[in-house]
Formats: structure tokens, C-alpha cells, sequence
């Protein structure tokens, strides 16, 4: 959520630190891991809004991208299709420049494993808040990994023009 | 079905089983057939991603010393490694031999009392006489928890002259009496003539020993912890089992001899 693992350690001592000081207020409403889940996602919101990071709000509504918004496609750039070039790098890259609130479900639920109800529950939100993240969530992966897949494209032309190797 | 309720029914139901209406615009669409392949693509690598990552030992070293630090947790107390009274206790009861030598001192067990208290006298007096063959009866019937049949410490004969309630104070306990009583018997052990190279003998003496031990361990705990109620019912099942032992090295002395 974080993305980067310094501040991923520092924020996992810090939700036990929680855990341990508020265990007495565990009423045994939800599953433990649950509530440790919950615990642990809001010491995260917590930091990032001191930050000063974009947290996407998780009560956002269905927005409406124009009359005729579909499948994105890039203008003045063949589609490029992601099957069989979505490596563990490319996604693990592509996934810290999510936004919190995104990479949160995404991992939580495509990840982890999470039903949007347990996800729901971890996260304060509604079920169909959670389902919406998601599916965002996978929209804005697949965008950043034709980017990605462009960046490497124009790196190996680039590569290719050297002195050594220029086109002629 | 246009391209965006395509979208709008991928939001709400996800890419699972889709409706026929949505089927049949992936079946004619192909920008929807791509959007569609990469996101299935996309879940199916990060199923690949570790669930969870454990990490390093540092962090919980870190963590467990700000708890401490909070107070939020503390040092475990540590055991000691010597086993509880009780379990010593229930150890030694464990042998075969001292079961077997048990069973058979049962039998021979008023022996020991019985030859220890003169003919016609008094149980209050003091007498310590060696006991003679000829007053030894056949059948032992003496306990160990009759004080009236032991001779009683000096501070006892004290307190008899006493006012009663002060008496009562410093009368000696049942553990006491018994306590003075075995200790007196197990005197005569070493004027017994005892053939000290048999197995049996050997057994004896080391589990008297050993008796020995468990039975000062009782009486110390129980000085720290009078109202144990289950320590002193061991600590007079050791007495008995003691006397027994005495028995059963007397008699072994005398078979012999």
C-alpha cells in the first residue's frame, strides 16, 4: 500500500503496536484477521494522509467517463494487447503507482484472495464501493502496463540507434 | 449492448459468468474481446504475487522491545528446571522394586511401633529402648499418624503443663510427631546388621534416601504454605511410606542375620 518496504516495515510495527495497546476493544463482532486487516489498512491511511498522499475516497460513485466511454483506446499507438506481457516485475512496478485506495482492494481481493464482503468489512466501504474500486483498479493496471510496455518499446529503438548499431 | 454497459456490468459483476447480453457484444466487439483478455491477464499474474510476505526478524526484535518498553507485555517467568514437589513425589512412586518392597513392608509395617513401645507403659513418656526380639509381636498394627504412640519432642511435654489454650499453641503437629518419630527409628538403621551388599538392601537404603529428600522438601514447602492441604497429605503419605520402608529394612536385617 505504501510502496516501498522501509515504510512498509515501520507501518506493520506500528499496526501490532496498535493491535497490542486496543486488543480490550476487540468484541469479537468480525473475524480477528478482519479486524487486524482493518486496523492495519486505517494506520496506513493515516500515514499517507499525513503525507499529504491522494487517498482515493472508497465512498466515490460510479463516474462517468463520457457518452461513450468503453475500452480505452490509445490515440496515435496500435492496441497492445497484455496477454503473455504481464510479467511479475511489470505488475509489481505497475501496482505501487496505483493509487492507495485502488491498490488496497486490488491486492486485498485479486491478491490476497478477499471477498468484497470481507473487503468491505476491512475497509468501511459497501460492497458495491469495493467491487467499483476494483474493477478501477484493473482499468488503471492495464494502462499502466501499456505504458510500461511502450517505455520499453521506445527503449529498445533507442538502443537500437546507437552509433554501433544505427539504422541505415 | 454498447461498449460502456459492457463496462457497467464488468464493474458491478466483475469477470466472472456474464450475461447473455453481455456475451453476445464480446462475441461481435473486438476492442471489448482485448479489454476483457488483459484484465483476465492481469488477475491471473497477480495470483502469482506471494499472498504474504514475512518480515524480518528485526521487526519483531523492534516490536517486542517497544512492548516491553509500553509495558504492554512482560518476560516470561522462567520454570525452574527442578520438577515440582509433586512430581518427584509421583516419580519415585513409579518404580517397580519400591512398589513391590511396599507391598510386601505392608504386612511388617506395626512392627516397627509395635516393638517400640514397651509392654504397659505410657505413650506421653519418653522411652527410647532398644527393642528387644522377645517383645516383637507377629503382626505389625501401628501407623504413623498416631502421635499418642511416638515420643514426643521436649517443647510437647513443655506445653502439657501449660494452660490448655496456650498448649494447643505449642503442641507439635501430627507432621511433627511423625516427623520426630520416623527420625528416631531410622536411627537404629545403621545398628542394624544389615547384610549391605544384597541388591534388595541397596534398593532400600537408596530409596530411603530418596524418601528422605522428598519428605524435607514437603516439610519446607509446607512451612512456606500451611494451608496446602495437598502437600500435607502427601507429606503424611511419605511418613507412611517410610515407616514402611523402615520395616522393611528392619525385617530385611534380621532375615539376614
Amino acid at each position: 500500500m505504501v510502496g516501498n518496504p522501509a515504510d512498509a516495515e515501520d507501518l506493520m510495527q506500528e499496526a501490532f503496536l496498535q493491535l497490542f495497546r486496543k486488543i480490550g476493544t476487540f468484541r469479537g463482532e468480525s473475524a480477528f484477521s478482519t479486524w487486524l486487516h482493518r486496523m492495519t489498512v486505517n494506520v496506513v491511511l493515516m500515514r499517507l494522509r499525513k503525507k499529504s498522499l491522494p487517498t482515493d475516497s472508497l465512498e466515490e460513485t460510479l463516474e462517468s467517463d463520457g457518452e461513450n466511454s468503453g475500452p480505452k483506446r490509445d490515440v496515435g499507438a496500435p492496441d497492445l494487447r497484455l496477454s503473455g506481457a504481464v510479467d511479475r516485475v511489470n505488475l509489481e512496478r505497475s501496482i505501487e503507482k496505483l493509487p492507495p485506495g485502488y491498490r488496497t482492494v486490488f491486492v486485498l481481493h485479486d491478491v490476497q484472495g478477499y471477498e468484497h464482503n470481507e473487503i468491505a468489512d476491512i475497509m468501511g466501504c459497501s460492497v458495491g464501493n469495493s467491487k467499483s474500486q476494483l474493477h478501477k483498479a484493473r482499468t488503471r493496471l492495464r494502462d499502466l502496463l501499456q505504458e510500461e510496455i511502450r517505455q520499453q518499446a521506445r527503449e529498445e529503438r533507442k538502443a537500437a540507434k546507437t552509433p554501433t548499431g544505427s539504422l541505415d | 449492448m454498447h461498449c460502456k454497459e459492457l463496462e457497467s456490468v464488468l464493474e458491478t459483476e466483475g469477470l466472472g459468468q456474464l450475461p447473455k447480453d453481455a456475451r453476445l457484444h464480446l462475441a461481435t466487439c473486438g476492442a471489448c474481446q482485448a479489454f476483457v483478455a488483459d484484465l483476465n491477464s492481469i488477475v491471473s499474474a497477480a495470483k502469482s504475487l506471494p499472498a504474504e510476505v514475512n518480515p524480518p526478524d528485526r521487526i519483531w526484535i523492534s516490536l517486542r522491545a517497544q512492548l516491553e518498553a509500553e509495558g504492554l507485555i512482560k518476560e516470561p517467568v522462567e520454570v525452574s528446571e527442578q520438577p515440582a514437589w509433586w512430581e518427584s513425589f509421583s516419580a519415585w512412586l513409579k518404580p517397580r522394586t519400591f512398589a513391590t518392597v511396599t507391598a510386601a513392608a505392608l504386612v511388617l509395617a506395626a512392627v516397627v511401633f509395635v516393638t517400640r513401645i514397651p509392654h504397659g507403659s505410657d505413650p506421653g513418656v519418653a522411652k527410647n529402648q532398644p527393642v528387644a526380639e522377645s517383645t516383637r509381636p507377629a503382626q505389625p498394627q501401628v501407623t504413623v499418624s498416631a502421635p499418642a504412640a511416638t515420643t514426643l519432642p521436649a517443647n510437647a511435654a513443655h506445653a502439657q503443663a501449660l494452660a490448655p489454650s496456650k498448649a494447643k499453641e505449642l503442641a507439635p503437629s501430627p507432621s511433627e510427631s511423625a516427623s520426630f518419630t520416623l527420625s528416631q527409628a531410622e536411627l537404629d538403621v545403621p545398628n542394624m546388621q544389615l547384610a549391605g551388599n544384597s541388591q534388595v538392601d541397596l534398593a532400600l537404603r537408596q530409596n530411603l534416601r530418596t524418601l528422605n529428600a522428598f519428605i524435607a522438601e514437603c516439610e519446607l514447602h509446607l512451612k512456606q504454605n500451611p494451608q496446602d492441604e495437598l502437600a500435607r497429605e502427601y507429606l503424611n503419605t511419605a511418613y507412611q511410606q517410610k515407616a514402611d520402608l523402615l520395616a522393611a529394612m528392619m525385617e530385611s536385617g534380621r532375615g539376614e542375620n
